[in-house]
């Protein structure tokens, strides 16, 4: 899994003969330049309706789901339950063991092994497993997104706990700063970006969890209600639900995004500026 | 460093385990390690003997052991699981990572393309991708190409960023000396552009790899006849957890293999992460430029 933000911002100098609204715009043409030519093959029985149904279908089937039958709202719930618990706890049991392993040396050494080897198992291969011990309710869904999502909050937390930077460590010890200063003023701190990088990676991952757990056994969820269109071979309702998903996924990332923003502060150049304006105005009002 | 003493790195370097011990000290840090490994495995084992925890649904490792020598030795009936997995993993990472690789250097070439492309290639990581699975059986059928289609869309995304990364991040001096040479477009991108980004393209294909596995998994679990996706939900759904158990250390037995066997490739391709290696060329590009310049 890999950061969206990292192919978002890969280059920020390079320029486009077009900029602002033509770029905008030319997205726009794009899309619809694709779609329009996707109709065009439906109208003129190009298409195979059991392959690849044309856009109207698609949009009509979404439009159903959605506002007409309403019956996705359930299941969109369901999941996204499902995959915010299996985050939350697997970002507290990785995030826990992470700082655990940080601050002692010898838990590390032991954790160590067991760390990589949980790894290397595809956590996904693990779901029937998941199933057969949490059995066929939300908790067996919960049980594999966690899994799923509980690497990378612990690796990203463990390594920049692990990487302070010398020179701070040095300044801190000088000026005599305990242990507990030290963790909460500067090595929690400086790892907050690794941290919050961590956290946009389990996200997805817990959706991923959440909904291939569906697949295996479930009643409800987004993850069956496509499965259950494809066997069905209604492809245009399964593609429309696959849409769902993906700004299920997006919504998501949007979260990420917004944290990242708000918890990382000093990465961006205006929202530190509008930070620190806010704490020299408090810091003032203070002193009066 | 003297001859008696030999520098070792603990487990992985990510986490910051890494000091210099000498062999006798590594040796004991093994020991110790054997020794936790075995107590837990025992504790297990009494659990499961005493029914603390239930011994059906949490087997005792001695019945795992059973099971494996059963499944590998005895019936003999994992290879064939194996092999079509294997083949459907493989398949499925090299034609994902082909046409990772493909639109990251067109991506890479071409300004144009790259930002075109961009909301669609957000849009698809956002997605689940191995939420796609059921729509590709429905696609391509119960056997084998859907599990390849379902493995090289999971692992398509690791070489594609990795790559698009790799060629683009390059050293602003370095590019300037190739402009300075006069050298084409072609020529900075086969000389510079290709071989900075080897070592993050490797690193994408080991990504790729333990995804590739995880997809053919899945699709396997959805619908499959054999493969050993299957025969981990088979013995899951008559309760033979013990085979179920074999199963999944089997798996990431190979998983692991297969990512050594990437080290491997690794460390042979990207030959100038390592001094040995790169001496080793040098000694012999040098000895057949020589001989070029004899020949003369």
């Amino acid at each position: 899994m890999t950061d969206i933000t990292s192919i978002a911002e890969l280059e920020k100098n390079a320029e486009l003969a077009e900029t602002g609204w033509a770029r905008f715009g030319m997205h726009i043409l794009i899309f619809m330049f694709i779609v329009g030519g996707w109709e065009l093959l439906g109208v003129f029985k190009q298409l195979n309706d059991l392959l690849l149904p044309p856009p109207s279908e698609i949009g009509g089937d979404f439009f159903d789901m959605w506002f007409v039958t309403g019956r996705v709202w359930w299941h969109f719930f369901v999941t996204m339950i499902e995959a915010t618990a299996g985050f939350f706890i697997g970002v507290t049991i990785g995030t826990s063991l992470a700082v655990a392993a940080a601050v002692s040396p010898l838990f590390r050494r032991y954790l160590a092994p067991y760390a990589v080897a949980f790894n290397v198992t595809p956590g996904i291969a693990v779901a029937p497993l998941i199933i057969a011990w949490f059995g066929f309710g939300w908790s067996s869904k919960i049980a594999l997104a966690t899994l799923v999502c509980f690497f990378s909050p612990f690796i990203n937390t463990l390594t920049g706990l692990l990487y302070t930077d010398e020179e701070a460590t040095e300044l801190f010890r000088s000026m005599r700063a305990n242990r507990t200063q030290y963790f909460w003023k500067l090595q929690l701190p400086s790892a907050t970006p690794l941290i919050v990088a961590g956290l946009k990676l389990a996200l997805t991952g817990a959706l991923l969890g959440a909904i291939v757990a569906e697949f295996f056994s479930a009643s409800e969820g987004i993850g069956i209600l496509m499965q259950r269109f494809a066997f069905k071979l209604d492809i245009g309702s399964a593609l429309a639900t696959l849409l769902s998903m993906s700004l299920m996924g997006l919504m998501f990332f949007t979260i990420t995004e917004v944290l990242d923003f708000k918890l990382v502060f000093w990465r961006r150049d205006s929202r530190m500026q509008a930070i620190s304006k806010k704490r020299k105005a408090a810091w003032n009002t203070g002193d009066e | 460093m003297s001859a008696s003493a030999e520098i070792a790195v603990e487990a992985s370097p990510q986490l910051g385990v890494q000091h210099g011990t000498t062999r006798s000290e590594k040796g004991w840090m093994v020991t110790k390690h054997i020794i936790l490994f075995i107590a837990i495995l025992s504790v297990w084992e009494i659990a499961s003997r005493r029914e603390w925890i239930d011994s059906l649904i949490y087997p005792a490792p001695s019945g795992i052991v059973q099971q494996i020598w059963f499944i590998y030795f005895e019936a003999g009936t994992v290879w064939v699981h194996l092999g079509f997995t294997f083949a459907e993993a493989l398949s499925g990472l090299f034609i994902g990572s082909m046409i990772g690789i493909a639109l990251a250097t067109a991506a890479a070439l071409s300004l144009r393309f790259r930002e075109y492309l961009k909301p669609y290639i957000i849009v698809v990581e956002a997605t689940p991708r191995i939420a796609v699975g059921p729509l590709f059986i429905a696609w391509l059928g119960f056997g084998f190409s859907s599990k390849v289609a379902l493995a090289s869309l999971v692992c398509f995304f690791g070489p594609f960023v990795n790559t698009l990364t790799g060629l683009l991040n390059i050293d602003q001096e370095a590019e300037e000396m190739f402009r300075s040479m006069s050298a084409t477009k072609w020529q900075t991108f086969w000389g510079l552009r290709v071989p900075n980004s080897a070592t993050i393209l490797m690193a994408g294909l080991k990504l790729g790899c333990a995804s590739a596995f995880g997809g053919a998994l899945v699709a396997e679990f959805i619908s499959a006849n054999v493969g050993m996706g299957v025969l981990m939900a088979r013995y899951t759904y008559i309760l033979n957890m013990n085979g179920a158990f074999a199963t999944l250390l089997s798996i990431t037995l190979f998983a692991f293999l297969l990512f050594k066997f990437a080290d491997f490739v690794d460390y042979h391709i990207v030959y100038w992460r390592s001094d040995k290696l790169m001496q080793g060329k040098s000694i012999k590009r040098k000895a057949a430029f020589l001989n070029g310049l004899e020949g003369q």
